[in-house]
């Protein structure tokens, strides 16, 4: 019956571990700009104003 | 997608610039006013064609070089509103009307098989007018007709209605509505700056979650101090607009335009989003409003009306009980006889209300006599008495200020006037209307008593209304409007109660003040689908559904949906029966199995639901057609042999004594366009009346005029049309072509075919196969199946896997289901070229042998080909939505999702295993395949969540999202935006490409579902001499008892034109001849009977019979095996009873139930009951103390106080649990215990 409750952790204990927060680019919707992105940062294309961004496909 | 469009807005401008002033000829003017009056005036007159041809073609071309222009203007304002430093190329291309031309036009219906110069029969070819008609009315064009009905002249007749808003403090003040107006779409954002334009599509509401919405606004006009204000374009409230209605962005834009859109040009249009989702508001189907309608039930009988206004709705019954005849209303706390509400009115004579109801006929007297006893018993003589008795009745009114007595008289006039049959307006004290009203109601009662058959028949099509979404939204708004001009008052009051005021008071402050509240109603309603309005006590759950994406037949079908308004428990058949009148307005066939049978209707395809049209010019034509006002008439004249009464949408206004004529000159101004359409007329031999109706919600279809024995439609006629020179609504004003009712249409002779036309026939059918639905039209040779078979069809072509929309990749849907190479059917119907399913269509032709193989095909499950299966048959892809909000918190704390951790030791793995598809964003990558448990989304939500913030940083907790699928999916997609309150909203599409396995479900055109029983090599299918083997193997034992011959002649027609090259049709009532497919085939070196002979793939023998071979349409289902395979060993328990979880999203057990308890019981199998119930469920190891019989804890009854009689046993948690919560409520259970092998001597 345990197994119903999902195990959370805090990060408040802080793992060893590098933390990543790079820019991360995107595309917007409408003008097909590039969008760099940090985190925090407004949704919003730089060039046309558009609010609808598209995560760029990984070449991993 | 983004790069594709790019270059779509780099080629556009040239080439457009130069094909605009030239490419005129073939070109249609979307936005032409088919009905206007000038532009077609000089064709009327001069009706020799080549004149009036040419002058229509020179009103095309000028038409065309204005809209050309008008759409440069477009352009160019666009651009004058942009920001010059935000390029954006698409909005330079002219949108032109040449668009359309060039290619667009080559793929009308009109041109399909057919070329302009081939020779044109009108027998075979009046189904043309089909695809005309299609262009400007039916499917889902009555539910914008409606809405656009709303927006432009009901929104105003609201506004009109309660336009004045007075203090109660200030008598000086007042506030008035001058005008209201429903602007063009735009952000919320976008709200300031008026008369910008705004870029806003429909698809970037789906993609935001946004509502597609447009302000609403009003002129005022108000006193501030002494002084009169006027303000323009004051904004109260936002309205959410129906796709492609008047209002939308994507009217009348060709094709082109709508993919700059990201939109599709065959997506039907005619529902709403709202916060991202899309939201049908289906079609309701009632009893008519301010009609009477007579009934008949245990022994009583009863004419009722339900009267509508704006203000008021009631309804008010005229009974006849025990042989009296008395009205009732809720409004009186008892029944009035008849004679005193007459009396009441102002009919005091007892010979005048003898001669209103029952006219010279003696029976009818006879019947009515009894009901001037009351009069006596009472004594009620006169209209003073009678309105005393009746005020007496009266329920409810507010208590009469202490010391001051009631004044019955007046009350009684009030309620008479305002509340009984409001619909009827009392002018200037002039009771007479209402009081004719009332007898022809008594009337009614009288002549269904003498006559039973004269009792209405309420599943009667023509008795019946549709509201459509205009209706359900004018509602909506009214209440909303009502509430908001109350709210305004209260605040002004408020202000205006204080005598010295700080500053000069201006209302307009206030009146902006409650700007969200109609935005919000009107939202919230059309998101839940709770139509709650307190005025007319109405409380309607489920008046709109999220429009089914599953296929574009289930979206299409959802948009023709008739919802009923009767309750599903009741066990009468009637309304469930199919009704003779709904010939060619309802499908016969598309209606759900099981529950909802019959309640739930769909729209044939060439129906149109009827819009309002204004009462008074018809009143006028009625009189000025010589029938007379009917107040002028005394009872016995009005009912005398020969008088008609001629009825306006219920209501009788004139009599006439030449019904025939005046129905034939009534007809003739219809046909002129001198009078609406729309309107119908009928004449009711039964009741002696002639019926008249504007209303609307009717159903009504066209139909072709016949006159003296010859159709008004000819082949000069026919070829215009083709030409392009001709529309629908030219037939209509030509007087070709007319509308007609349900009623209208049962008063007619309409002839199916040309050649049964005779001297009676009145109308000839447009189309035999437009009886038929959208979703019904589907089926080839539907005539030759047995009905339930098409009905089955039905439920199945909205599963069907398919193409949904051209613009499918650019939505994200919650579950979308795509074939991965859909094919359009080889036999075809016209249906399917009108809605378009040849373009989006959702099946394939496979090669069927109609035969027995393997034993894997038995029960209707089908032998797959292992090679066609690898060359991408059924082959869909499932796409899945996940999407998260951050949210921003009471306390200032937000969601944030990021903080992937590298590994110290190996940049190149993260830290948990389970992220390693995640990047930097803390979002999974895209293109990245996603199994089992992998985290998609790092997201932290701040630990404390209440209003009152802790000092210091916030912490956060990890609730990564997970995949939790067994099977993996790539992620296709991911979206970062913005929605309206700017929060941010992600979502992650993710993608599975899927083969067909054992067990998916496919199915026919016909009714005929199977399951994949076997998927065999392609070695071991038998082939024919060609080599060719088929895709499927059916059992043939799936026809004899299906009955389903439509199936048959679509393999042979199919057989046929694959070897002809063609594309054959199976419309219903025509299509391709069994003779000449035969032809066909025998010309081809095939058997005419459609048989080939087979060799076995597996011994390499000759088959030692024909096999039944050709292609049939195959569609996949939903249903895969994939979404439902489950089984499990261990897993998750329940919390409260510990037993397994249910269902296969819980990784829960499979149930024993009790039937099949009820088996191990009869067996005897008490060791394996054991086991299943208690051992694998839920077993509990108790302490029973033997003394008491109660539970104790570690070897001590709690109870005795003792350990020594406390034993072990095991029992079923569930078991346990119940001891116990019966204990909680006082009941003691108690457990006996004994040996299970007693001592014998003991």
């Amino acid at each position: 019956m345990s197994t119903y409750n999902t195990q959370t952790q805090t990060s408040a204990g802080g793992n060893p571990g590098v933390s990543v927060d790079r820019s991360v680019e995107y595309r917007c919707g409408d003008c097909d700009a590039e969008v760099s992105l940090k985190r925090g940062e407004p949704i919003r294309c730089r060039s046309c104003g558009h609010r609808v961004l598209y995560k760029q496909r990984t070449n991993r | 997608m983004p790069p594709k469009r790019k270059v779509d807005s780099e080629t556009n401008p040239t080439p457009q610039a130069a094909l605009n002033p030239t490419a005129k000829a073939a070109a249609k003017p979307a936005p032409r006013a088919g009905r206007s009056k000038t532009a077609n005036a000089p064709e009327a007159t001069t009706p020799s064609a080549p004149t009036g041809d040419a002058m229509e073609i020179n009103g095309e071309a000028q038409n065309d070089a204005a809209t050309a222009q008008e759409n440069q203007q477009d352009a160019s304002a666009q651009n004058g509103t942009l920001p010059p430093t935000i390029p954006r190329k698409r909005k330079i291309a002219p949108p032109p009307a040449g668009q359309k031309s060039d290619f667009s036009s080559l793929l009308e219906p009109f041109y399909y098989g057919k070329h302009l110069t081939d020779p044109i029969d009108t027998a075979r070819d009046k189904w043309n007018l089909l695809p005309a008609f299609l262009k400007v009315k039916g499917l889902v064009k009555q539910h914008i007709d409606s809405f656009n009905h709303f927006v432009d002249i009901e929104l105003s007749k609201i506004v009109e209605a309660n336009k004045e808003v007075r203090s109660d403090v200030d008598p000086k003040f007042y506030l008035k509505y001058v005008g209201i107006r429903v602007l063009r779409p735009n952000r919320l954002d976008e709200e300031a700056n008026k008369g910008g334009k705004s870029s806003v599509t429909p698809n970037e509401c789906r993609l935001r979650d946004m509502t597609y919405a447009a302000p609403i606004v009003v002129d005022i006009e108000y006193k501030r101090g002494n002084a009169r204000v006027m303000r323009r374009d004051v904004k109260i409230g936002r309205m959410p607009i129906m796709l492609k209605s008047s209002k939308c962005v994507l009217a009348g834009r060709s094709d082109k335009e709508m993919a700059v859109l990201s939109e599709c040009p065959i997506d039907p249009g005619g529902y709403f989003i709202v916060r991202g989702t899309e939201k049908v508001i289906l079609v309701q189907e009632q009893l008519s409003k301010n009609r009477v309608i007579v009934e008949s039930a245990k022994g009583i009988m009863q004419a009722s009306v339900t009267s509508s206004t704006h203000e008021r709705k009631s309804k008010t019954y005229v009974i006849q009980k025990k042989g009296y005849m008395s009205l009732r209303h809720n409004i009186l706390s008892e029944e009035i006889p008849i004679v005193f509400v007459l009396k009441a009115m102002g009919v005091q004579s007892d010979q005048e209300i003898m001669f209103l109801i029952a006219g010279e006929d003696a029976v009818y007297q006879d019947l009515f006599q009894v009901n001037f006893e009351a009069c006596a018993r009472e004594g009620v003589f006169t209209q003073q008495q009678a309105l005393e008795y009746i005020g007496y009745r009266i329920r409810g009114l507010k208590r009469p200020l202490p010391g001051q007595k009631r004044n019955y008289c007046l009350e009684a006039m009030e309620c008479l006037s305002n509340v009984v049959v409001t619909h009827i307006p009392i002018e200037g004290m002039n009771f007479r209307p209402k009081a004719l009203y009332i007898a022809f109601m008594a009337r009614r009662v009288l002549m269904a008593l003498h006559d039973p058959s004269l009792v209405d028949d309420r599943d009667y099509v023509g008795n019946k209304r549709l509201e459509l979404a205009g209706q359900m939204l004018a509602l909506l708004f009214e209440d909303h409007f009502k509430r908001f001009n109350h709210d305004f008052k209260m605040s002004i009051d408020k202000v205006l109660k204080k005598q010295n005021r700080a500053q000069e008071f201006d209302a307009y402050n206030h009146f902006s003040m409650h700007g969200n509240h109609i935005t919000m109603g009107l939202e919230r309603a059309l998101a839940t689908g709770n139509w709650n309005l307190k005025r007319f006590k109405m409380e309607r759950a489920g008046v709109t559904h999220l429009l089914s994406r599953l296929s574009y037949i289930s979206a299409l079908g959802m948009m023709t949906r008739i919802s009923s308004q009767f309750e599903k428990t009741r066990k009468v058949s009637g309304p469930r029966a199919l009704q003779p009148s709904q010939f060619g307005m309802l499908c016969t066939s598309d209606t759900p199995e099981g529950e909802a049978c019959g309640l739930v209707k769909n729209l044939a395809l060439m129906t149109h639901i009827t819009t309002e049209d204004e009462e008074d010019p018809i009143r006028k034509v009625v009189y000025l057609l010589g029938a007379e006002d009917v107040c002028t008439y005394a009872g016995q004249e009005m009912h005398q042999d020969g008088g008609f009464l001629v009825f306006l949408n219920g209501t009788p206004i004139a009599v006439t004594t030449l019904p025939k004529q005046f129905l034939n000159g009534f007809r003739k101004l219809r046909r002129m366009g001198r009078i609406s359409e729309f309107a119908s007329i009928t004449i009711n031999h039964h009741y002696n009346a002639v019926h008249i109706a504007t209303d609307e919600g009717r159903i009504c279809r066209p139909l072709i005029i016949v006159e003296n024995g010859r159709e008004k439609v000819t082949a000069r006629h026919l070829k215009s049309l083709r030409k392009g020179t001709m529309e629908f609504d030219d037939f209509l004003t030509r007087g070709l072509v007319e509308y007609v009712d349900v009623n209208e249409e049962n008063d007619s002779n309409i002839a199916t075919y040309e050649s049964e036309i005779n001297q009676h026939t009145t109308h000839l059918e447009i189309e035999p196969f437009t009886i038929l639905g959208a979703v019904a039209g589907l089926i080839p040779y539907p005539h030759h199946n047995q009905s339930p078979r098409n009905t089955y069809q039905c439920a199945m072509g909205k599963q069907a896997i398919g193409a949904i929309a051209y613009n499918q990749f650019t939505r994200i849907d919650t579950l979308l289901y795509l074939m991965v190479y859909p094919q359009q059917p080889m036999v075809k119907t016209r249906t399917i070229e009108l809605i378009k399913y040849d373009k989006l269509p959702a099946g394939q032709n496979a090669v069927v042998a109609v035969m027995s193989y393997s034993g894997y095909d038995i029960e209707d499950a089908l032998v797959l080909n292992k090679a066609s299966v690898d060359r991408g048959f059924g082959r869909c892809q499932v796409f899945k939505k996940i999407s998260t909000q951050l949210k921003p918190y009471a306390n200032g704390a937000m969601d944030k999702i990021g903080g992937l951790r590298i590994d110290p030791n190996d940049p190149t793995k993260t830290l948990d295993p389970s992220h390693s598809k995640i990047g930097g964003d803390g979002l999974a990558e895209v293109g990245v395949l996603l199994e089992k448990d992998d985290a998609y989304m790092l997201k932290s939500v701040p630990t404390n969540l209440s209003s009152v913030g802790g000092s210091g940083p916030v912490q956060y907790r990890d609730t990564p999202g997970k995949y939790k699928l067994p099977d993996p999916a790539y992620v296709d997609k991911i979206i970062v935006t913005e929605n309206e309150a700017s929060i941010t909203t992600i979502k992650i599409q993710t993608r599975q490409t899927r083969r067909p396995e054992l067990g998916d479900k496919f199915s026919s055109r016909h009714g005929q579902k199977g399951v994949v029983g076997l998927i065999s090599p392609q070695v071991d299918m038998p082939f024919n001499d060609q080599g060719i083997t088929p895709d499927i193997i059916m059992n043939p034992h799936g026809f004899p008892s299906r009955m389903t011959v439509g199936k048959m002649l679509e393999l042979l027609s199919g057989k046929a034109g694959v070897l002809d090259g063609s594309l054959q049709y199976g419309t219903a009532f025509g299509g391709s001849k069994v003779e000449d497919m035969t032809d066909l085939l025998l010309k081809h070196g095939f058997s005419y009977s459609g048989k080939d002979y087979l060799t076995s793939g597996i011994t390499g023998e000759a088959l030692q019979f024909y096999v039944f071979f050709g292609p049939i349409y195959y569609q996949k289902l939903k249903h895969m095996v994939q979404d439902k395979m489950h089984s499990r060993a261990r897993g998750p328990r329940a919390i409260l009873t510990r037993q397994p979880t249910e269902g296969r999203s819980r990784d829960g057990g499979l149930r024993l139930g009790e039937m099949e308890r009820d088996c191990l019981i009869a067996y005897g199998a008490s060791q394996l009951l054991l086991e299943r119930l208690m051992i694998s469920s839920d077993a509990h190891e108790v302490d029973v103390c033997e003394k008491c019989g109660q539970m104790g804890y570690r070897g001590w009854c709690g109870i005795c106080k003792g350990a020594g009689k406390v034993n072990k046993l095991t029992m079923p948690y569930a078991a346990k649990l119940l001891v116990q919560e019966l204990g909680s409520m006082n009941v003691k259970v108690v457990i006996g215990l004994g040996d299970e092998f007693p001592m014998e001597n003991e």
